[in-house]
């Protein structure tokens, strides 16, 4: 045991130590906060300037209203639209040709176009630089629209204000109900589980090759053949795998208890130095999905990272591990494109048996308990199904691992592998 | 009595048989040579004794006990594939061998500094194993190997790449640990060192054992019948001698055996006025011919019988 200690203790301080681990650690967090706090802040802070726009009126009627409905006021109270007129003398296209030229020498940043037959669907035309603005077109279409049915309702003699009460739509408001009671959830759900799926994923893939290089360094640098005259190569095995395991824990509670404080303490910070969002709100994970993602973590990390250290015995080369290891990355990307079938139905039976495949089950078990919690024979099974697998696996890849780090020179065909399984 | 005791030990690959009925014993505090030609099978030998690799058939006794995982730490084997953790530095690398053979920190710490300091590597011990150069790396390696004091050391090709200076501090050092009553086994492909060095010998060819014995006893067997050879001139008119049984010719230099019952007087006689002869002995064979010799007779007798 003091052996396999040694061997934990120095796969863990050569990657903690590494400038790679010290920076991903710290920059995993503060991208993460950037990715939530960023977009908050550009809703709040606008870099709308004053522009003008220029409009040709065919109809001859519609600009003063137009020019009503367009008064969005930037923060220093001017107005963000000022529209301009050009009446129609003589042909229309000489005009738009003449605006066209002012767009380009940037003394319009738009003109738009109003057919005389625009209620009776005549297309309205915005020519623009670039019509990338979204929040523009948006804003002209949104008085157009208002000011046409307004005016045809008008001439059905209807009021428009009436009908915009009828018209008023119904508001669906989500709710799930669970063991613990009904709460709301405006898809918070979906945005959680998917983060915990993908982050399980990649340190999975991550920490599993982290595990596979440091195999191949072993056998290239010649180094194994002195480590194995003290100890058996299982014992080399089980201490990289937990040395390697309890890096990544370490990062995880790193991370663990930078999320926990900013979701604590982060909106409020937030909302101290930008009053406007206040009214955002942090999402809360339940205590028992954490549990859950450690478990599977757990799980989904011995059962793979077994795999990656027995495909870096098997070779001399990262480069020859390419062709052993798409299968196994197969089995971990391939639960990422069913993430939004099991989503939609996460009860159906295919789910079901999707998420009790042990390979699948980290990802699929744990985005199927994040939406909704599955019986607990089906989380237990899954839990009890991969142990076992995971067991099976470290037993064939320990025997392929014994052999394949003694082994130089060109890399073994599968025949090859299964026979090196029944060496005594 | 025997550090090692290896009796009728198998091993096979598949089809392949590396290792067959193989047996020897080592005598405790001597310096055992294990001999053969690439491919012999020294490697899986040295892998089974060590526990690496198990054995298919027979049995390894080292000390009067079966070999096992805990007699590890009172061995120390040097491999001829070996290396370093290129990312480590040399202290902490030899205190993590240190551990893997259940020695505890300040004891390992204080060893490491004595050995670092007799191998005039202290300066090194901050830096990390891929800025030393290949020697230096090997003289680590040998650290390694002895650090736990360990009662049987096996060196496979300690010397490789090593300089004259280095070379005579690590034979120095492994004498040293000869008289402190240190079992060694000592595999190489360099004769002459294994005649300087080695009491007796194994010597083993597709993977089973050859000749085996007292170093000067084998070469006694072998007869006084070989015959050193400096010269200048024309090497074929020795050919051309009937009493020859095997020449080894370096061009300048020559190792010739003759038959039984073959005369060195009458070969000498018949070379005067042909060639010029600088130095003319008679003398027991050298490991290296008897090695030749006897892998050529294997070779040839396994050949023949197919």
């Amino acid at each position: 045991m003091r052996k396999i200690l040694a061997v934990i203790k120095r796969e863990y301080l050569q990657i903690v130590k590494t400038k790679g681990f010290i920076i991903g650690t710290i920059l995993g967090p503060v991208l993460m906060s950037l990715f939530l706090i960023v977009p908050i802040l550009m809703s709040v802070v606008s870099v709308a300037e004053q522009e003008n726009i220029g409009v040709i009126d065919a109809s001859g009627k519609l600009f003063a209203e137009l020019d009503k409905k367009m008064e969005q006021k930037l923060k220093d109270g001017s107005r963000r639209y000022l529209l301009e007129e050009y009446r129609v003398t003589g042909d229309i296209s000489r005009l738009k040709e003449a605006l066209n030229e002012k767009v380009l020498a940037k003394e319009l940043s738009a003109y738009l176009f109003l057919p005389a037959d625009i209620s009776e669907g005549g297309e309205v035309e915005y020519v623009s630089e670039h019509v990338s603005d979204f929040d523009k077109t948006n804003n002209i279409r949104n008085a157009l629209n208002s000011i046409i049915i307004g005016k045809r309702l008008k001439a059905e003699g209807l009021d428009p204000n009436k009908v915009g009460q009828l018209m008023s739509r119904i508001n669906l408001s989500t709710k799930k109900v669970s063991k613990r009671g009904v709460e709301e959830d405006t898809g918070g759900t979906f945005i959680i589980s998917y983060f915990l799926v993908l982050v399980l994923y990649m340190t999975l893939i991550f920490y599993g090759q982290a595990i596979m290089r440091g195999v191949i360094e072993e056998k290239s640098s010649r180094v194994v053949e002195i480590v194995l005259s003290s100890i058996r190569p299982f014992q080399l095995m089980a201490g990289k795998i937990i040395g390697i395991g309890a890096v990544g824990l370490t990062q995880y509670t790193i991370w663990g208890l930078f999320g926990i404080g900013f979701t604590t303490y982060g909106g409020a910070l937030i909302a101290d130095v930008f009053p406007a969002t206040s009214s955002f709100n942090m999402p809360s994970i339940p205590a028992y999905i954490f549990i859950y993602f450690v478990i599977f973590f757990i799980l989904g990390y011995f059962l793979f990272s077994t795999l990656f250290a027995a495909i870096g015995s098997m070779v001399n080369t990262e480069k020859e591990a390419q062709q052993f290891m798409t299968p196994v990355i197969m089995m971990l990307v391939i639960p990422l494109l069913l993430i939004i079938f099991i989503m939609r139905s996460p009860n159906s039976s295919i789910s079901v048996i999707l998420s009790m495949i042990p390979f699948f089950t980290p990802t699929l078990m744990l985005l199927r308990v994040c939406i909704l919690l599955p019986p607990f024979i089906q989380v237990g099974g899954s839990i009890v199904l991969m142990a076992l697998t995971t067991l099976l696996m470290i037993w064939l890849t320990a025997k392929i691992y014994r052999v394949g780090l003694l082994m130089y020179g060109k890399r073994p065909r599968i025949r090859e592998i299964i026979k090196w399984m029944r060496y005594k | 009595m025997n550090a090692l005791e290896l009796d009728k030990v198998t091993k096979n690959f598949g089809d392949f048989c590396a290792v067959k009925d193989l047996s020897f014993n080592v005598l405790k505090g001597s310096v055992y040579g294990l001999l053969g030609p690439n491919g012999a099978g020294k490697t899986t030998t040295i892998r089974m004794v060590m526990n690496i690799i198990i054995p298919d058939k027979g049995t390894i006794n080292f000390l009067g006990r079966k070999m096992d995982e805990e007699m590890k730490k009172r061995i120390g084997y040097l491999p001829e594939d070996r290396g370093l953790y290129p990312k480590m530095k040399i202290g902490e690398l030899l205190l993590f061998f240190s551990e893997l053979k259940g020695l505890k920190g300040a004891e390992a710490r204080s060893r490491i500094d004595h050995w670092l300091g007799r191998f005039d590597l202290a300066d090194w011990k901050l830096k990390k194993a891929e800025e030393l150069s290949k020697g230096m790396q090997q003289k680590v390696q040998f650290i390694a190997t002895v650090i736990h004091q360990p009662e049987l050391i096996i060196l496979d090709e300690p010397f490789a790449g090593l300089d004259p200076v280095n070379t005579k501090l690590l034979k120095d050092i492994m004498l040293e640990m000869k008289d402190k009553g240190v079992t060694i086994i000592f595999s190489t492909h360099r004769m002459e060192q294994v005649e300087m060095i080695c009491d007796n010998i194994c010597l083993i060819n597709k993977g089973e054992k050859v000749l085996e014995g007292n170093l000067n006893r084998i070469k006694k067997e072998y007869g006084k019948n070989t015959i050193v050879l400096d010269y200048e001139g024309e090497a074929k008119y020795i050919k051309d001698f009937a009493e020859i049984e095997n020449i080894d010719d370096y061009g300048r230099f020559m190792e010739v055996k003759l038959k039984k019952g073959g005369d060195p007087q009458d070969l000498l006689q018949y070379l005067t006025g042909k060639i010029r002869i600088n130095k003319f002995e008679v003398k027991e064979p050298t490991l290296n011919a008897i090695f030749i010799a006897k892998v050529g007779e294997q070779n040839e007798k396994n050949s023949g019988g197919n």
